[in-house]
């Protein structure tokens, strides 16, 4: 009853000073939608390294030189590290055999960087990346070869190369470059295959095999004076549903091959999915936080509209009180007012979001998710501020003494 | 029993030697059903009076009674409600919200007991058409004459029903006209029963009244009681001497009203009290230091 006479008297006071309201209202709209943004954008992210991992498959392996995560003694990860240590030798060809000869594999392909910018006689790519790899990429990448086909056993020595989409794009200005000649280190390598487009997700440290040079492993020591620097190594068990035996006894291999140095890192796909997560969440985490400062300076543009308000109406004021208004009923007046205008200002928030989460899906490649729960959180928090700040205010309003409220010109 | 009773009733403002007497230990009883206007020159501290009465404040020493219950120590809470209960207020800018039509105006003070929308529109309604203004409800304050507008006002005064109203120079902002349209409400509400106090600068008005109370430097001069119809002798006075003043009492200011003010032996029995010896009329405004 008193609250619906008071949302009267509120909506009635912002309508009658709509721009004004409007302002006041901006940091609470910024505030919502910088937040509500964010955190889609991070839940789209998460969406999208999702289906990026699981599209890699849920039984594949991967193993880093170095320590990306730290473990607790039942083995599972307990913290990540952003940057593992940068000291940390990549595998050598005696550690990838150790791999390879760990019983319940199938597939145990090396990623061997060879530095080099490949190049054609008009063009050359460096932002594009070469790796020597063994013949199984497509099926640990879980990856189909669209034109042409991945190099076999008969290719081992031989110089050619399966490419990415944008390699074929930016190096030959072509679709299908298959028998095309590129350079690489001197050598010059025949394009066999093009791999259909790869998913990427923004924001992430993924690597983006549509820039990828892929090579025979052999040929790749040989153009590097047979040094190898392997910085992963992708396997995939027999047996999809024994993979924690398989990473044990992989872990053993290593150590073994590695003479006990446990600086190395295997991670199954779904701890890969939730370091990308954990890391993810700390992001929008971070960002969402700075954000939420707006909607506190927000606040405080609502405590100080509504402190001029108050002022301004203290003759108001005092015809209420001299009416019968207790400082009770005066104080609830102009908290709904601070309420209502917060509240407003959280609505519109969230639909401006809305609107600027079509237009990131039409422009970029970002994918936000906007769900009901952050909504909702983001006008709860939007109405809090507004009560919180606007109680100073209302106390002012309602401590007014009557005769000199009555007084005020 | 009175329904206002005043007992040494004082208020100070300030403090130290800035400190202001706008009320001198008043007391003063009014019974139901009194008409009392209330004059003096300005600055005599009749809408101190008003405010303390009507329990928009508080004063500084004495003992108020309103019904025959103390409230001269009500907290904000309490008088607010014994105020939207018994009292109705007039005031010379009459005092509506700009925002609200005059129909709501009139409802304000049925909001705050907590009445239904749909009942306190009625009684608005209603209350509107007793000041011949039924025909004004959707009306915004902005489009009434001053007179309309007062008569508002009143309307919204009575729609609690209250005991008291309290119309501080109900018509100072009016043309005659106006202002006799207004006391012949005022004088129709006294009719049936509320007690009224008005403070007022005419002469003339005081034809309404029952009492005639007049105020001077914070002190009740003079207290008389009236036949309706009748100025009272010391009113008549009051008026009629204006133009007798003299450059002298331009110059003295205020002092030239203050001359009608009666002696103390003049003014005789109702006169309450007066300590003050007759020179002390001439000091400028009611300001006085360190009485107390
Ligand atoms: N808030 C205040 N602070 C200090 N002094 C005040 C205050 N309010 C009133 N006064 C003083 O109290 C005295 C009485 O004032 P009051 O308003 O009651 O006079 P009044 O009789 O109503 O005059 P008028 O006919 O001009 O309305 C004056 O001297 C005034 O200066
Ligand atoms: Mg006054």
């Amino acid at each position: 009853m008193l609250l619906a006479r008071n949302l009267k008297i509120a909506i009635d006071s912002i309508r009658s000073a709509k721009w004004r309201s409007l302002l006041t209202m901006l940091g609470i709209i910024i505030g919502v939608v910088s937040v509500v943004t964010t955190v889609s954008i991070g839940e789209g992210v998460k969406t999208q390294v999702k289906d990026q991992i699981t599209r890699l498959g849920p039984d594949l392996i991967t193993i880093r030189p170095g320590k990306v995560v730290n473990r607790d003694t039942a083995g599972h990860v307990s913290s990540v590290n952003l940057f593992p240590s940068a000291g940390t030798a990549a595998f050598n060809e005696s550690d990838w055999k150790a791999m390879q000869n760990t019983p319940g594999l199938r597939a145990v392909v090396p990623f061997n960087v060879v530095t080099g910018v490949p190049s054609t006689t008009e063009r050359s790519m460096d932002n594009s990346f070469i790796v020597g790899a063994t013949t199984n990429v497509p099926e640990v990448l879980n990856h189909k070869v669209e034109f042409g086909e991945f190099f076999n056993e008969g290719d081992v020595n031989k110089r050619v190369a399966v490419i990415g989409k944008r390699v074929a794009e930016q190096l030959f200005a072509e679709n299908v470059p298959i028998g095309k000649i590129m350079e690489i280190r001197g050598q010059q390598f025949v394009v066999r295959g093009v791999f259909e487009e790869f998913a990427t997700s923004p924001l992430t440290t993924n690597t983006d095999y549509n820039t990828a040079v892929f090579i025979p492993y052999e040929t790749s020591k040989h153009i590097s004076n047979n040094q190898v620097q392997i910085y992963q190594v992708l396997a995939k068990p027999i047996d999809p549903v024994a993979v924690n035996g398989v990473t044990d006894a992989l872990h053993q291999s290593i150590l073994t091959a590695r003479a006990g140095q446990d600086d190395f890192t295997i991670l199954k796909q779904d701890e890969n999915l939730a370091i990308a997560n954990n890391i993810l969440t700390l992001l929008t985490g971070l960002i969402a936080g700075i954000a939420a400062i707006s909607l506190i300076v927000g606040g405080i543009g609502i405590m100080n509209i509504m402190l001029v308000s108050v002022t301004e109406r203290t003759r108001e004021i005092g015809i209420r009180k001299a009416v019968g208004a207790t400082n009770k009923q005066i104080m609830s007046q102009f908290l709904v007012e601070a309420a209502v205008l917060s509240l407003v200002g959280g609505i519109i928030g969230v639909v401006i979001s809305i609107l600027a989460n079509y237009m990131l899906r039409i422009f970029t490649s970002l994918q936000p998710v906007i769900t009901v729960p952050i909504t909702l959180v983001a006008i709860t928090v939007a109405l809090v501020v507004g009560i919180v700040f606007g109680v100073t205010p209302a106390l002012r309003a309602a401590r007014k003494d009557p005769i000199h409220a009555l007084r005020y010109e | 029993m009175p329904v206002i009773a005043l007992e040494e009733v004082s208020k100070l403002y300030g403090f130290g030697d800035a400190t202001t007497v706008a009320l001198d230990e008043i007391t003063l009883n009014i019974e139901p059903g009194e008409f009392v206007a209330v004059m003096g020159p300005s600055g005599s501290g009749k809408s101190t009076l008003m405010n303390i009465i009507g329990l928009l404040d508080r004063p500084t020493h004495g003992i108020y009674e309103l019904n025959g219950r103390s409230v001269s120590r009500l907290r904000p809470n309490q008088s607010a409600k014994a105020r939207r209960d018994t009292i109705g207020f007039v005031f010379q800018s009459f005092n509506l919200l700009p925002r609200l039509n005059v129909l709501e105006n009139v409802a304000l003070p049925l909001a705050y007991k907590g009445m239904l929308h749909s009942r306190r529109l009625k009684r608005a309604a209603d209350m509107l058409e007793r000041v011949g203004l039924g025909d004004r409800e959707y009306f915004m304050p902005r489009q009434l004459s001053g007179g309309q507008a007062q008569r508002v006002a009143i309307a919204r005064a009575l729609v609690n029903n209250p005991h008291i109203l309290i119309a501080d120079e109900p018509t100072g902002n009016l043309d005659s006209a106006a202002s006799r349209l207004v006391m012949e409400l005022l004088s129709d509400i006294h009719k049936s029963g509320t007690t009224i106090l008005m403070v007022t600068h005419n002469p003339e008005l005081t034809r309404y009244a029952t009492r005639v109370v007049f105020m001077h430097d914070g002190s009740i001069v003079a207290d008389e009681q009236s036949e309706i119809g009748d100025i009272p002798k010391l009113a008549r006075k009051t008026h009629y001497s204006i133009p007798k003043t003299t450059e002298e009492d331009d110059l003295a200011g205020v002092s030239a009203l203050m001359q009608a003010i009666p002696e103390k032996d003049e003014a005789q029995k109702k006169a309450v009290k007066k300590k003050k010896p007759k020179a002390k009329i001439f000091r400028p405004r009611a300001t006085k230091r360190g009485k107390r």
